[in-house]
C-alpha cells in the first residue's frame, strides 16, 4: 500500500476515505520495525508519538475540518534537528544522553501542519561526511544496494524515504548533505536558499553554511515539505522573510518551457564516470526535446570551491563545537576523580579534566575539522586561510551572478561517482571531500540546489542531476524537475 | 601586500607533533599517539590541498562575510518569554538549587 504513495495520494485517499492515518502511520511503522535493524536509517523511532498524531488528524477528519496539505504525512527527522521531548544525538557519542528541550523551528512548522513524525535518523557525526559511515551508531545502508553506502550526511532520511520508512524527510545541506543522499539513493533532495528555512534547533555545523531541506519521492512533494517549512522565525536572525508564490507547489508551465538552462563546463570533467556522463547527457537531452533552451557556460572558480569548503567549514566548526563542554548537554560517562596530566605535562584543574574527557568522545572526523579550523584560525595563520577562503568565496559567488544574467538555471551531476562501497573511503578523508565536488560551490554562493533521480535501466544503480537557481527561486528549479519527471514517466 | 607575505610564510610551516599538541590543547582535546600520527598525515595533506588558493587572485576582493548579504536585524525592544524556560536545565548532569553545579575551576 505504501509503496506507490506520495504525498497527493495520501491526501486524496485520505479524503476519499480509502485509509485512516492512523492505517497509514502504522504501516510505516511495521515497515520501520522490518527494514531498519538491516539499514539502520533511524535511531530513534517515536511510534507513541507517531500513533497520537495519526489519530488526532483521524478525529479532525472526522469533525469535518478543513485539513492542512501535511496532515497525518509521516515524516522522518535528521536526527541534529530537535524534536521536543526525544533523544537528540546528532549522531555523536558526546550527545548519547542529550533530550531537546525545544522543537526546532521547521519542526514546529511541520507540527503546525499536523504531520506525523516518525522519529530521528542517522547521519554522519554532526552531519560531517559524504557517505553516513561516521555516526557513532554505526553506517546506514544503502536500500537500493546494501553493500554501498547511502550518501551523506543526511544518510537515514534519504534511506528512510527510498526504502519506504517514511513518505518524506528533513535533513540538513552544508556542502552536499541533502543531494548527494538523494543522488546515490534515487529520491528527491532539495538543498534550499540560505535563510530560506530557520536554523533555530538545527545543531550548528557551519553557521554560514548550513540550510535545512526535504526528501521526497518526487518533485511534487518535496516542494509541498519546502513550502510547509519555510518562512522567516524571529529565533533565526538570518531566516529570511521572502515569501514563496504558489507558483512553487504549482508550476507556471508556460514560464517553465521558457527557461533558459547552462552547462558549465567546469563540471563536465574528465573525472565523471562514464555511467554518470551518459545519464546526465541524457537528461540534457530530454530537456531539449522538451524545448528548453541549453546554453554552454563557465564558472571559472569551480575549481577552487572545494579548497575554500575545506577551510571556512573547519573554522566555523571549532567554534561552534565548542560548547559540548560536557556540562550542558548531558554528559558521557566520564572519571570524575582522575585528574589527568595534560600533554604538555602540566596538571590540569578539574574542570578542564572534564572538557578533556568528554570531548574525547567526539569521532575522528569532528576531531579532525577541529584542529583544522583551530589551526586555520590561530593567530598568525587567519589571514592567509580564512580571511583568503572568504575573499574567494565572493568570487565564486559572483561566477553565478554572471552566469545568471544568461541563463535561468543551471545543470550539472551530482556527484562525479556511482554510489561507493562501505569502506571504501572512510580512511582517506580527502578523497571522500572530493565527492562533494560539484556541490559546495552552492553552498557557498548560498544557492538552491535540487538533486533529481534521472532515468536509468532497471537494475542500475541510480544517477542525480543537480538543478542550481537563484537566490529563492526554488520554484524554477522544481518546475524543471517535474517536466523532467513528466516527460520520462512514459519512457 | 600583508597578505602575500603571510601567505608566503605560511607555505614554510608544516604542522608538526609540537603544533598539533598545542591546538589539541586549544581545542580542548586528548589524542592517542594513534590519533595523532593520523592527524598529522591527514592535516597536512588537507592544508596542502587547500593552500592551492595562494594562487587565486583576491586582490580588491571583499570577504564574504556569513551565508549570503549581511544586514541588521531589528526587532522591537519587548520582552519576551521564552517557551521552555528552565527546561534546558534537565540536561544538566548536576545542578543545586536551580544552579548549574561544575567542578573546581582552581585547584
Amino acid at each position: 500500500m505504501i509503496k506507490d504513495l506520495t504525498i497527493t495520494k495520501f491526501r486524496d485517499g485520505l479524503r476519499r476515505k480509502e485509509f485512516s492515518a492512523l492505517e497509514i502511520t502504522r504501516a510505516y511503522l511495521q515497515e520501520i520495525e522490518r527494514r531498519n535493524p538491516e539499514l539502520n536509517a533511524y535511531l530513534t523511532v517515536d511510534s507513541e508519538g507517531a500513533l497520537r498524531q495519526a489519530e488526532e488528524v483521524d478525529a479532525a477528519l472526522a469533525r469535518g475540518e478543513e485539513l492542512p496539505p501535511l496532515a497525518g504525512v509521516p515524516v522522518a527527522i535528521k536526527d541534529i534537528i530537535l524534536i521536543k521531548g526525544l533523544r537528540a544525538t546528532g549522531a555523536s557519542k558526546i550527545l548519547e544522553h542529550y533530550t531537546a528541550s525545544y522543537d526546532a523551528g521547521c519542526v514546529k512548522k511541520l507540527r503546525a501542519q499536523q504531520a506525523v513524525l516518525l522519529g530521528k535518523t542517522n547521519c554522519d557525526e554532526f552531519a560531517m561526511g559524504s557517505s553516513g559511515e561516521n555516526s557513532a551508531y554505526g553506517p546506514t545502508k544503502n536500500p537500493r544496494d546494501l553493500t554501498r553506502v547511502p550518501g551523506g550526511s543526511s544518510s537515514g532520511s534519504a534511506a528512510a524515504v527510498a526504502a519506504d520508512m517514511a513518505l518524506g524527510s528533513l535533513g540538513t545541506d552544508t556542502g552536499s548533505s541533502v543531494r548527494l543522499p538523494a543522488s546515490f539513493c534515487g529520491v528527491v533532495g532539495l538543498r534550499t536558499t540560505y535563510g530560506s528555512v530557520s536554523r533555530s534547533g538545527v545543531m550548528a555545523m557551519t553557521s554560514s553554511l548550513d540550510q535545512v531541506g526535504p526528501f521526497a519521492k518526487n518533485v511534487e512533494d518535496a516542494a509541498l515539505l519546502f513550502r510547509a517549512i519555510a518562512g522567516r522565525d524571529p529565533l533565526d536572525a538570518t531566516s529570511n522573510p521572502q515569501e514563496y508564490g504558489e507558483d512553487l507547489v504549482r508550476p507556471d508551465w508556460e514560464k517553465i518551457k521558457k527557461l533558459t538552462v547552462g552547462l558549465p563546463k567546469e563540471y563536465f570533467i574528465d573525472g565523471i564516470e562514464p555511467e554518470v556522463r551518459k545519464v546526465v547527457t541524457e537528461v540534457v537531452e530530454t530537456y531539449r526535446r522538451a524545448g528548453i533552451k541549453i546554453k554552454d557556460i563557465s564558472l571559472p572558480h569551480t575549481k577552487d570551491a572545494l579548497a575554500t569548503y575545506y577551510i571556512i567549514v573547519p573554522a566555523e566548526i571549532s567554534a561552534n563545537l565548542a560548547r559540548y563542554d560536557g556540562i550542558r548537554y548531558g554528559r558521557t560517562q566520564i572519571n570524575a576523580d582522575k585528574t589527568q596530566i595534560g600533554a604538555d605535562g602540566q596538571r590540569k584543574s578539574a574542570l578542564l579534566d572534564l572538557y578533556f574527557q568528554d570531548r574525547a568522545n567526539f569521532g575522528a572526523e569532528p576531531k579532525r575539522r577541529i584542529m583544522l579550523g583551530t589551526f586555520v584560525l590561530s593567530s598568525g595563520y587567519y589571514d592567509a586561510y580564512y580571511a583568503k577562503a572568504q575573499r574567494v568565496r565572493t568570487l565564486i559567488r559572483r561566477d553565478f551572478e554572471e552566469a545568471f544574467k544568461q541563463v535561468d538555471a543551471i545543470l550539472t551531476p551530482v556527484s562525479p561517482h556511482l554510489p561507493f562501497k562501505l569502506g571504501e573511503k572512510v580512511n582517506d578523508p580527502l578523497a571522500m571531500y572530493l565527492e562533494d565536488i560539484f556541490m559546495i560551490a552552492v553552498n557557498l554562493a548560498g544557492l538552491p540546489g535540487l538533486s533529481v533521480p534521472a532515468r536509468v535501466p532497471p537494475g542500475h544503480l541510480p544517477v542525480g542531476f543537480q538543478l542550481i537557481s537563484p537566490h529563492f527561486r526554488e520554484a524554477d528549479i522544481l518546475g524543471l524537475g517535474r517536466l523532467h519527471e513528466m516527460t520520462t514517466a512514459n519512457q | 601586500m600583508a597578505e602575500e607575505t603571510i601567505a608566503g610564510k605560511v607555505s614554510l610551516v608544516l604542522i608538526d607533533q609540537k603544533i598539533l599538541k598545542h591546538l589539541a590543547k586549544l581545542a580542548r582535546i586528548d589524542l592517542t599517539p594513534q590519533e595523532e600520527e593520523k592527524l598529522l598525515k591527514d592535516l597536512e595533506e588537507i592544508l596542502e590541498y587547500v593552500r592551492e588558493l595562494r594562487a587565486v587572485d583576491t586582490t580588491g576582493v571583499p570577504p564574504m562575510n556569513g551565508g549570503m548579504d549581511l544586514r541588521n536585524v531589528f526587532r522591537l525592544d519587548q520582552e519576551r518569554r521564552g517557551t521552555n524556560q528552565g527546561q534546558g536545565m534537565d540536561a544538566f548532569p548536576e545542578g543545586h538549587d536551580g544552579y548549574l553545579q561544575v567542578p573546581a575551576v582552581f585547584e
